[in-house]
């Protein structure tokens, strides 16, 4: 028992020496702070956020950061309602929402937004009428694009996301979607669903994309940061944060940090790029 | 004291009806001239300022009588087995098997189908994505059938004792007594049973959210993608405030409480029919 | 044609019970297979110690103690709340209703019984937007409304057990007290109650199972993804089921996925003891009662 004491006190040791030696600099603004900061909306922003997060709160456990989805709408209107501190956007905010709310929106990356399919599917290349003939459900079987004989399972978000109005926007030129797509609620839920349905077709944020899900390029660009960033890509984004008002107190930290250093690497780790 | 006991019995019933009252509150940007009855033919397409919930109310009711179909047949044998064809120290542990099911979380239902059950349907059923009305009416009949059951039980077990020593005097075999006596005798109970499973399939969110694949459509076939209102109130709920897309996902709750009302009145008038045929 | 159906009752019987009996050993199996080796302590809390975590001087974030940690302050609250006001009511309805009113509410406690979760967390989410808009930016969605819209739901529970345990006490010890001197609440509080406690013992284990268990009306009320441990009743919050349903929708790798399944399992395994427990105090009780 006291062996298992002191191998768990040094743990601690190691492991709050390790984030301290690596983060000090950055991280030393939030020391001394103290209270609640409540984040929703966006979902492609989560796992940057969830990792600045991590470290904030590991370095002052005094602060406590709640993430949460919903999705891009929901993220502007909760906090326009002074409901969160933060509000996550994958699309900027309506000039008429930030006038309504007072809104200010700060951008910390780019990102773009691509389709994507089971990594057992052939079809790895798509025109954009064909992306249209998809999603419009007139193009209904792998077979016509030169894959397996079955039925094309499309997916699609839920109309608060900011992801899919890019997508809808940039991607399909604002062409219809079926009313059969299935609908799921996040970029992660996005990525899971596509990675189970060797079948499936769906679009997803362009950090999102790893080894579970393969890309299909569109009209000969691939869906990579390279070609977002040359903006040879064309469904391209900004990840914004938006607060009420200036930004002020933990806010303020928080956005300081995603701009600094430390912060920008946490951004480009998780496949974005990311902004002074 | 008594004032306090008076006092909580009040608060909870006024409560039950202050969430009625809330529901049409909220809901009201849908209800003025009349509108509610045209939501409930509409369908739903928030681009074009359509917000019908006529598309959730198919997929509800699709999958949860489907469901109901699909578990009555497995619950009435079960029940047949632990009310008097199966031997004694086995109905116990029937019993014991529905109570644990019972106790199962519903999110574990869900979580355990999309990763064993849908596979399944995509592969060998419905060559579509396995997530459709099919998939979550058979997890919705294992999620019901312990209700059922227990109801099936209570009404084939709640015959008078003498009738069944009378049958048993006359030769009757166990599989006899259960169709000719304790069937007949304990109908309204079984009905009870029945429509509690109904019930509890309608007023399920998890399962559909999970497995049914929540399309906006009006599905056509069982093994299409549909959306149902539970799970429409789920995937709504964190739209803008002032919306008329949030103000529709009250005009669900409404019809899911109205539905819950039919269901209990449904429950009380067979309790009477129940009881008149006593007299 | 009679012995044919005769017949084939029997087969639809073992039939009916074969399908029943596996579904529930697949569910079983299946959840037990997948999490059987993420079954350690670092399940809970990740890499960090322990003792640490549970003393709240390091933050988890590999680990379930925030959602277990959530999941049980969540209960604990919500029974607490409602099981005060539960036993109350049932006991009006029991001793002091006439028989009107007692019809009138019983009929609304059924309706109560009988909505869906989703239609109370509603009801918990609408209360959010009325607060909201009396004091503004104060109050959002939080741990406090989660439990009141889950003390809601438990309700009708706790007033239907401690309804019919009172009215099936009886009469000869009903009217013991009485006949020597006690007033109707002594009769209640010293004589009634007690004798059958084990029964309201039961229903209000059974209630803390359906509370533990319900997804529906925390995912409107305030339950997130990431949290932490809360530090007040405004604060929001993580749960075990909220935390299996996001998995299932979103997990990003494989050790995510794992945890989804031992999260499952734990859930499943907490769930199942309050029944047993809930089912062998009843039990008890009721042989008690035949004797």
């Amino acid at each position: 028992m006291k062996k298992y004491k002191l191998l768990s006190l040094l743990v601690v040791l190691v492991l709050q020496l390790s984030v301290n030696s690596a983060w000090s600099g950055a991280l030393d603004p939030f020391a001394g702070q103290k209270g609640t900061l409540k984040i929703a909306g966006g979902t492609a922003h989560i796992p940057v956020i969830k990792e600045a997060a991590k470290l904030i709160m590991t370095a002052n456990p005094d602060i406590r950061i709640t993430i949460a989805g919903g999705g891009s709408g929901v993220g502007i209107k909760q906090v326009g309602e002074s409901i969160i501190d933060i509000g996550n956007s994958g699309r900027k905010p309506t000039e008429q929402e930030i006038g309504t709310y007072n809104l200010h929106p700060v951008k910390w990356g780019i990102d773009g937004v691509g389709v994507v399919v089971n990594p057992d599917n052939p079809v790895t290349a798509l025109s954009t009428q064909q992306l249209q003939g998809i999603f419009a459900g007139t193009i209904t079987s792998w077979k016509e694009l030169g894959g397996k004989d079955r039925s094309i399972n499309i997916y699609d978000r839920d109309a608060a996301s900011g992801t899919r109005s890019v997508f809808w926007k940039k991607g399909l030129k604002k062409s219809e979607v079926s009313k059969k797509a299935n609908v799921v609620v996040s970029n992660g839920a996005m990525k899971t669903a596509i990675a189970n349905d060797p079948y499936g077709i769906g679009f997803v944020s362009v950090g999102h994309i790893d080894a579970s899900v393969a890309p299909v390029s569109l009209d000969g660009v691939a869906p990579t940061l390279d070609n977002v960033k040359s903006g040879k890509y064309p469904v391209a984004r900004g990840l914004y944060s938006c607060t009420k008002g200036e930004p002020s107190g933990l806010a303020a930290l928080l956005f300081d940090f995603l701009h600094s250093p430390e912060g920008r690497k946490i951004v480009e780790e998780k496949g974005f790029i990311s902004v002074e | 004291m008594g004032v306090l006991f008076q006092l909580a019995a009040y608060g909870c019933g006024l409560l039950t009806i202050a969430v009625l009252v809330m529901m049409f509150q909220l809901g009201r940007p849908l209800f003025v001239d009349g509108q509610f009855f045209s939501l409930l033919s509409q369908v739903w397409q928030p681009g074009q300022q359509l917000y019908g919930i006529y598309p959730m109310i198919i997929g509800s009711i699709r999958i949860s009588f489907l469901a109901l179909a699909l578990s009555f047949p497995v619950s009435l044998g079960t029940a047949f087995l632990a009310a008097g064809l199966a031997p004694r120290p086995m109905q116990r542990w029937v019993l014991a098997m529905v109570r644990l099911m019972a106790g199962i979380p519903t999110v574990v239902y869900g979580f355990v189908a999309i990763f064993l059950l849908v596979p399944l349907v995509r592969e060998h059923v419905s060559r579509g994505s396995g997530l459709n009305i099919l998939t979550a009416s058979l997890v919705l009949a294992v999620l019901i059938a312990p209700t059922m059951v227990v109801f099936f039980v209570n009404g084939l077990r709640g015959v008078d004792q003498s009738y069944c020593r009378a049958t048993d005097a006359l030769g009757a075999t166990a599989v006899q007594r259960l169709l000719y006596l304790q069937l007949p005798q304990g109908w309204p109970t079984i009905v009870s049973g029945v429509i509690m499973g109904l019930g509890r399939a309608m007023g399920d969110t998890l399962v559909s959210l999970m497995v049914a694949g929540n399309s906006i459509g009006v599905p056509t076939s069982i093994v299409d993608s549909a959306r149902t209102l539970t799970a429409h109130i789920a995937l709504v709920i964190a739209a803008d405030f002032a919306s008329m897309e949030f103000a529709s996902i009250f005009a669900c709750g409404l019809v899911l409480y109205l539905f819950t009302m039919a269901v209990v009145i449904g429950l009380r008038m067979l309790v009477h029919l129940r009881t008149g045929s006593d007299r | 044609m009679r012995t044919l159906l005769e017949k084939s009752v029997p087969l639809l019987a073992w039939a009916g019970f074969t399908v029943l009996a596996g579904a529930l050993a697949a569910i079983l199996g299946y959840i037990v297979m997948r999490s059987w080796a993420v079954l350690h302590l670092s399940l809970l809390f990740g890499d960090v110690a322990p003792i640490d975590a549970i003393f709240l001087r390091h933050p988890v974030f590999d680990g379930l103690f925030p959602a277990v940690a959530g999941t049980f302050l969540l209960v604990l609250i919500a029974v607490l709340l409602a099981v005060p006001v539960g036993m109350a009511a049932g006991i009006y309805l029991a001793e002091y209703a006439g028989y009107r009113m007692k019809s009138c509410l019983s009929l609304l406690f059924d309706i109560l019984a009988g909505l869906p979760s989703v239609v109370v967390g509603l009801a918990g989410f609408s209360l959010t937007i009325l607060l909201h808009k009396v004091f503004p930016g104060k109050i959002g969605p939080c741990l406090l409304l989660s439990a009141l819209a889950l003390c809601f739901l438990i309700l009708p529970y706790l007033i239907r057990t401690t309804q019919t345990a009172l009215e099936s006490v009886p009469l000869s010890l009903r009217q013991t007290a009485p006949a020597l001197g006690a007033t109707k609440l002594q009769n209640i509080c010293k004589v009634l109650l007690p004798s059958k406690l084990t029964d309201i013992l039961g229903g209000i284990i059974l209630a803390v199972g359906r509370a533990a268990e319900d997804t529906a009306v925390i995912m409107l009320t305030g339950v997130v993804a990431s949290a932490g441990i809360p530090r007040s009743l405004f604060e929001q919050f993580e749960a075990l089921p909220f935390y299996i349903y996001y998995i299932s929708s979103q997990y990003t790798n494989a050790e995510e996925l794992q945890t989804g399944f031992g999260a499952a399992m734990l859930l499943l395994v907490l769930c199942g003891i309050l029944f047993l427990l809930a089912f062998f105090t009843q039990q008890t009780l009721s042989r008690h009662f035949r004797r």
